[in-house]
């Protein structure tokens, strides 16, 4: 049984899915206790694989993966699933945020449209698939099916606005999918293989004529890679399509954008630096990255509600990966594996976070808000009393909401004590450390925008929150155990991943280390081959 | 580990306090005052082994990878901040207990005041330099949450903001020189750090720590030009004003300052800007505190104007200012803080803090006006109290500074101005407040508070005559071990006597004593205006506003031309992108053709490419306003890529592009009846704006669309490579059973592909009818088109649902198309079971079926069809699944990977020799998702137009 592990993650969401679709009609209790039960069970599946790759559970796998040939083929006639670190914790992220994701939707949202828990299925299908397979076509065959459920889950309630930003979302990504198309179709044509381990083998060998062809094909893939993580200036659908979409679709969507800088980093790997391709390269990817924080900065200094400063916390978020992968040199991974799961809990735990405090809350008391501050005004209500000294009970839910708005804030900000410092901690000092191997300027650049970043996220977080949080005039929200208890799980893992920084960094490092020496991929995947 | 404890013990006391119920006011206090004694009492007994062994030391492991460790460190000077923060502590929460009013939340209040505490304790007692940024910035983030306490007041929040923001940043800068101080150092651990003067001081990197690490500090210490909010941050309760903005948390700058000084101090650089912004502060904020009116103002100012004498003596550069420093450090923790607590003892028992309200309160709390009286001398240096001793210290250093001639002179002088403004705020302070005649408009009627709000008080002020009286015997020892803690064996010599004779400092003391007397006297006292002469326009709130609102704007315009709402800009980007990348990047023009001859041109395939092309450009040309005629022109388009399939023997290609060309020709002309009317007449702009748009677009897509096709002629005149084709043709036959490698390569060798591919076929199929199920069509498309109109004449829908056959002009077409319907059924099965061996497949035949169904709805209408026909196309798209997903686990019972086909030869009685295969299944799946997919977005279209009927007969809008 264990050898099928590594379909497993793909083929229990479309079970579940498939089977969900016969009970659209049935009692939502029992549809929500199997989708529960459904995710709870990849959530295993996927810790399974964790455990796997790292080598605490015996397995007939070598190190470096698991293979799956799909129908018995080899590779690279066939197509193989390949289940490394890197592909196991991404679908671990994966699982745990759709499980939170899940019960946050449970509560309300799934009911908001039809056929919500299965598409939420295929979107973890699409995304397992997408991490796991190690072939170029197939890559394309799961983007299409985790795009065509974010499709279905972005438009998931209806309205104007959504329906607005959802279309918008769709277009680009149609078009993303059509240029992916032809990238594929050209590079297949000059390499004549799709698997990815192989393609590695080939390209250093093709003669300069072919390898321009083979270039525009990558540069075509990069460009596609580069929409889905939301680099500038591809990115413009990105806070609107996130900022209109359902809390739990938001949440889940936090790691969409992560598999498209999970796709360059694996192609730039396994191209190699020395010859990768032009947006594979280390340092158009690095200047990319800085130009999208710097956008994501000015989005989320600019931006007065807090849906969409969400979605520019995800632009930041981006970027830093981005830039952090292309810095020159190898010692920038692991940190920024880190700061990726860090970033997809917290950024997950936010979008949920928000739409409950957003709760009974109108969009004049916002305008109100930003004019008061502004002009400086006087608030309406504080001449009444003005020598009143007693406070203001905060309610228990409006007690924790704030506590969570705090931790979610510090950890998208990289404020202390959570996950979110340590990361920008690893990766200040790993770029502290590169110069002489990698070039100074790099050097200065990251940390400067790592720390301006995190300055204009403490300016507007604390802004936004205060709005939010201390206008005395709004109702108490209303709280379900269901809503509460995913954010509160997902900031509570952030504390671990924290805390815990010691084990959870070296298991980041080996990945790192295993993710650069692609001839252990290779050599897993094309047994016989040499490169 | 009681190292651990001391840290501990407050956050444990947090946890606790935030779970008690709002109104426990005493088991709060008991609480917190009893985790801060705890803390305190643990402090006090480490005492002999710190002053024994030097340094205590705790550490744990955290992430040894990342150079994080748990450290904590004490050595003497550590110990008399964690004294001051633990002793301070204890005092404030029992002033605290009776400064709260009843009906505030306590629990707040206190679990707040203990994480400050912790996280206070944290950053004196770090060994390890990060994990005192990671605590440093938690005395942010909780004295935020503390300043904010009242937060439905409007001046709390903008001053927690505004102290948050500045100290946040400045905790920002600090964890940026942070780390490149422990990286010049090779660590950051504490003793590694102050081992690496040397190297620190030389690496050219050294300007850029000290810039980040004083911004860090001089943000926090509230130092010229980063003090103005410190005022601001009074709106907090005054036992926070107390504890945090007086005696501990702006110290935490002035610490670090003195904690990294062996590795930082000695140049010129840290002389002007630490000696620089100290000096600043010290006159500026002595100059201010003397026209404050509240309070509570006076001694914020007065706070940045010690602040800023600790921070100048420690840009001095020498070992004595550095004595003078901490011992100031500790005498204005406990003068400010008893003043602090008489600020609020007067607000909180008459109800203002007004200057200009308050008098003559000492006839009605002398207890009160005493402790204040006293602790206000120390504070302008009035000889035998502590503020004295050290204010003299620092009048020495100035005296004997070694610098060039000016700043040897214009030092002393400014010096004394600071003293001499510092006893008039304080005379101010005492001689409005508590003398003249009695105030009679206050709030309430002023009298003496309860003994317990005293006591803290008069504890600080004992220990200020103390100090000031017997200094050596009091604080001699304390103060030798924390210098020496900082200096080691550099440690000065120097004594802390009363008397020192009759020497420079001492005049200078009291000229400031007399000159501040003649100020108060002659100008201040008469003084009845509100205002600050000559600064009163210089206003740090409103600086800072304006500059947040700058950001904010600046941001915005910024964004806005960075980025766009609009799809079409987007679109232009990434086409634009890719273009621009191709030409920039690869040098496509370098690439030449293949060596493969291209075949002669044939006349008619000509034509044929020739009539393609101008339906594309027709479609193009079309799509705005006449959306009908482009989809057919779409259709004539793909119908030419259908025969080039043809025309290239790629018969499967040009079946399945047929089918599908159909198909989605059909479905998209259905939608077309729903979108909202496009009038030539009401056109766009006109001008050269829409021009030049026009031209680049059409730019941008020429070049995208010549370019791909140069990119395929480019590989097509190549020799194909030998990659994995050659497997898949020879293979096809002995390996996957099947003569059409096409076919074989989508159920067999890469059916995952085929799996998926199905699986996005039915997500999208239940995204479109989930999207329209909510749909709600614009009023101008309501109507029934006109065609409609005349065909169908009168008749209702539910006439027609009763019928044999739809009336009017549909009747003889339907009966064509239901005897269609079981034809269409078994060619749709014959194409599926040949697909393995000829041309079709599970894929084609779906569509077919499909097709025959749409066609019952076109003719039938959906209601007369719907009540005859029950077709459910999401059990079909489910079942589909089933059956692919069947097919391929199947496998696994044989031990073999997902999706392995599965064959099964022999001969059964009736029907013979049968060859069954998993991979049927699987085509099977197929062809039963692609009926259902087609199928549901079908019904979700016609479904529309039901609906809008109804809506029709409902509102009685019927024509």
């Amino acid at each position: 049984m264990i050898q099928h592990l590594p379909i497993l993650p793909i083929l229990l969401p479309l079970l579940a899915g498939v089977l969900l679709l016969f009970a659209a009609d049935a009692h939502h209790g029992r549809r929500a206790g199997f989708a529960l039960a459904a995710t709870a069970a990849q959530l295993a599946t996927a810790v399974t694989l964790l455990a796997a790759v790292d080598g605490r559970i015996d397995v007939p796998w070598q190190d470096g993966g698991a293979v799956y040939a799909l129908g018995n083929w080899a590779a690279p006639f066939g197509i193989v699933l390949v289940a490394d670190r890197l592909a196991a914790l991404m679908v671990t992220l994966t699982a745990i945020l759709g499980l939170s994701a899940l019960i946050y939707a449970l509560a309300r949202w799934e009911r908001a449209g039809s056929h919500f828990l299965p598409m939420f299925q295929f979107l973890l299908m699409g995304l397992n698939g997408a991490f796991l397979t190690g072939d170029l076509f197939n890559l394309f065959v799961f983007f299409e099916v985790l795009l065509a459920a974010s499709y279905g889950l972005a438009l998931h309630g209806s309205g104007a606005p959504r329906v607005k930003a959802g279309l918008h979302y769709i277009v680009v990504n149609l078009v993303a999918s059509l240029v992916f198309l032809v990238a594929a179709a050209l590079i297949y044509s000059v390499a004549g293989t799709l698997n990815m381990a192989e393609l590695a083998l080939v390209v250093p060998r093709l003669d300069a004529d072919t390898r321009t062809l083979f270039e525009l094909g990558a540069l075509l893939l990069g460009i596609v890679f580069l929409v889905k993580a939301g680099a500038w200036p591809l990115n413009f659908w990105l806070p609107s399509t996130y900022a209109a979409a359902t809390a739990p679709v938001g949440a889940v969507f936090a790691i969409l954008t992560k598999v498209g800088v999970y796709a360059l980093l694996r192609f730039s790997i396994l191209f190699g630096q020395d010859i990768a391709p032009a947006p594979f390269k280390g340092d158009w990817l690095f200047y990319c990255g800085l130009a999208t924080i710097a956008v994501g900065t000015l989005g989320v200094l600019a931006t007065q509600k807090l849906d969409r400063l969400a979605g520019y916390m995800v632009v930041i978020s981006s970027g830093t990966l981005l830039a952090a992968f292309g810095f020159t040199g190898t010692t920038l991974t692991g940190p920024a594996l880190y700061y990726l799961a860090s970033s997809v809990l917290g950024g997950g735990a936010f979008f949920m976070l928000i739409e409950m405090t957003e709760r009974n809350r109108t969009a004049a008391a916002d305008l109100l808000a930003i004019s008061f501050e502004a002009f400086g005004l006087q608030e309406r209500h504080e001449s009444e009393h003005p020598d009143e000294m007693a406070g203001v009970a905060i309610p228990a839910a409006m007690a924790f909401l704030g506590l969570a708005f705090f931790s979610c804030a510090a950890i998208l900000s990289g404020l202390p004590p959570l996950s979110g410092f340590v990361a920008k901690f690893a990766l200040l000092k790993a770029a502290i450390a590169a110069p002489p191997a990698a070039p100074a300027e790099q050097a200065i650049l990251l940390f400067a925008a790592l720390l301006l970043s995190g300055l204009a996220g403490l300016i507007a977080l604390s802004r936004l929150g205060i709005r939010v949080f201390w206008d005395s005039e709004r109702p108490t929200p209303r709280l379900q155990w269901l809503e509460a208890a995913p954010v509160a799980a997902l900031v509570l893992l952030c504390f671990v991943l924290a805390f815990g920084a010691g084990p959870t960094m070296a298991y980041f490092d080996a990945t790192a280390r295993a993710l650069h020496e692609p001839a252990a991929y290779i050599g897993v995947v094309l047994p016989g081959s040499r490169p | 580990m009681e190292l651990a404890l001391i840290i501990f013990l407050p956050f444990l006391g947090s946890l606790g306090a935030a779970f008690l119920p709002p109104n426990a006011r005493n088991a709060e206090a008991w609480l917190a005052g009893a985790a801060a004694l705890a803390a305190t009492a643990i402090t006090v007994s480490l005492y002999p082994q710190v002053a024994a062994e030097g340094v205590l030391r705790l550490n744990l492991p955290w992430a040894p990878a990342l150079g994080l460790d748990i450290s904590l460190r004490m050595d003497g000077f550590a110990w008399l901040f964690a004294l001051l923060v633990t002793g301070m502590g204890t005092l404030v929460v029992i002033y605290a207990r009776y400064y709260m009013s009843p009906a505030d939340p306590v629990p707040r209040f206190f679990s707040f005041f203990l994480v400050f505490m912790g996280a206070m304790l944290g950053v004196v007692l770090s060994g390890h330099l990060i994990q005192m940024v990671m605590f440093w910035e938690m005395t942010s983030l909780s004295s935020f949450m503390l300043i904010a306490y009242w937060h439905h007041r409007g001046e709390a929040r903008r001053g927690a903001r505004m102290a948050l923001t500045v100290t946040g940043a400045g905790g920002l800068a600090l964890f940026g020189g942070v780390l490149l101080l422990g990286h010049i150092a090779g660590g950051y651990d504490l003793d590694t750090v102050l081992a690496a003067a040397p190297q620190v001081k030389a690496h050219p990197w050294y300007p850029a720590v000290l810039a980040l690490i004083a911004l860090g500090a001089l943000t926090k210490s509230a130092q010229f030009p980063f003090h103005f909010w410190l005022p601001h941050a009074m709106s907090a309760p005054t036992p926070v004003s107390a504890y945090l903005h007086s005696a501990t948390m702006v110290k935490a700058g002035v610490f670090l300052l003195a904690r990294l000084w062996p590795v930082l101090a000695g140049t010129d650089a840290w002389f002007w800007i630490i000696g620089g912004a100290g000096l600043c502060s010290l006159v500026l904020a002595g100059y201010l505190a003397m026209f404050q009116q509240d309070m509570k103002g006076v001694l914020a100012y007065s706070t940045i104007s010690h602040l800023g004498l600790i921070t100048l003596l420690l840009g001095m550069n020498s070992e004595l200012a550095l004595v003078a420093a901490v011992f100031h450090i500790a005498n204005h923790a406990t003068f400010k803080a008893s003043l602090f607590m008489a600020a609020g003892i007067v607000d909180h028992e008459t109800g203002t803090r007004d200057l200009g309200r308050l008098s003559g309160l000492s006839r009605a709390m002398p207890l009160t006006a005493a402790l204040a009286v006293v602790a206000a001398a120390a504070m302008a240096g009035v000889p035998l109290l502590n503020g004295f001793l050290s204010k003299e210290m620092f009048f020495a250093e100035t005296v004997f500074l070694d610098r060039p001639d000016w700043q040897r002179f214009g030092l002393p002088l400014a010096a004394t101005l600071a003293g001499v403004f510092s006893v008039a705020y304080s005379l101010r302070l005492i001689q409005r407040v508590f003398f003249g005649p009695p105030a009679q408009d206050l709030p309430h009627t002023p009298h003496e508070p309860t003994r317990w709000m005293l006591l803290p008080s008069a504890l600080l002020v004992a220990a200020c005559v103390l100090v000031g009286v017997v200094p050596e015997l009091v604080i001699g020892p304390y103060l030798r071990t924390a210098t020496g803690a900082i200096l080691g064996a550099d440690a000065p010599a120097y004594s802390l006597a009363v008397w020192h004779g009759f020497n420079t400092p001492l005049l200078m003391s009291f000229v400031a004593l007399g000159g501040g007397a003649l100020l108060h006297g002659a100008l201040l006292a008469r003084r009845g205006a509100t205002t600050v002469p000559l600064l009163e326009s210089i206003d740090g709130r409103h600086l800072f506003d304006v500059t947040l609102t700058a950001l904010t704007t600046g941001a915005e315009r910024a964004l806005r031309r960075l980025s766009s709402p609009r799809l079409q800009m987007q679109m232009l980007l990434i086409f634009a992108v890719a273009l621009g990348g191709a030409l920039l990047l690869v040098k496509p023009f370098g690439i030449g053709w293949g060596a493969n001859a291209p075949q002669p041109l044939d006349p008619a395939f000509a034509l044929l490419w020739l009539v393609g092309g101008a339906c594309a450009l027709a479609v193009a040309w079309q799509a705005k306003y006449h959306r009908f005629a482009a989809v057919a022109f779409a259709g004539g388009a793909g119908l030419a890529t259908s025969l080039t399939f043809v025309w290239f023997s790629a018969p499967d290609l040009a079946l399945t592009q047929l089918t599908v060309e159909v198909v989605t020709t059909v479905l998209i002309l259905l939608g077309l009846r729903w979108l909202p009317r496009r009038d030539e007449r009401i056109a766009g702009p006109g001008g050269a704006t829409p021009r030049l748009r026009r031209s680049r677009d059409i730019l941008v897509a020429g070049g995208c669309g010549l370019g791909l096709a140069a990119l395929a002629y480019a590989v097509l005149t190549r020799p194909a490579v030998d990659g994995i084709a050659p497997f898949f043709v020879q293979q096809a036959l002995p390996q996957g059973g099947g003569l059409n490698v096409v076919n074989v390569i989508l159920v067999d060798f890469r059916g995952f592909d085929t799996f998926g591919e199905i699986t996005v076929l039915g997500i999208v199929a239940l995204t479109v009818y989930a999207l329209l199920r909510r749909f709600r069509p614009a009023p101008e498309s309501m109507r029934l088109p006109d065609q409609q109109h005349e065909q169908d004449g009168d008749a209702s829908p539910r006439d027609s649902q009763e019928a044999m056959l739809p009336a009017g002009a549909m009747m003889l077409p339907a009966v064509l198309v239901r005897l269609l319907l079981p034809l269409a059924l078994l060619v749709s099965l014959f194409f599926l079971l040949r697909g393995h061996n000829a041309p079709g497949g599970g894929f084609v035949g779906g569509l077919i079926l499909a097709t025959a169904v749409i066609l019952q709805y076109l003719v039938g209408g959906t209601h007369w069809v719907e009540s005859r026909l029950r077709i459910h196309p999401l059990y079909w798209i489910a079942i589909g699944l089933l059956l692919a997903a069947a097919a391929g686990i199947g496998a696994a019972f044989a031990g073999a990977p997902f999706l392995t086909s599965q064959a099964w030869h022999g001969t059964l009685p009736v029907v013979g020799e049968l060859h069954l295969s998993s991979v049927l299944l699987f085509d099977l799946g197929v062809y039963m998702l692609v009926v259902g997919a087609t199928t549901l977005m079908l019904v979700a279209i016609a479904h529309q137009s039901l609906r809008s009927q109804h809506h029709r007969t409902a509102t009685g809008d019927t024509r």
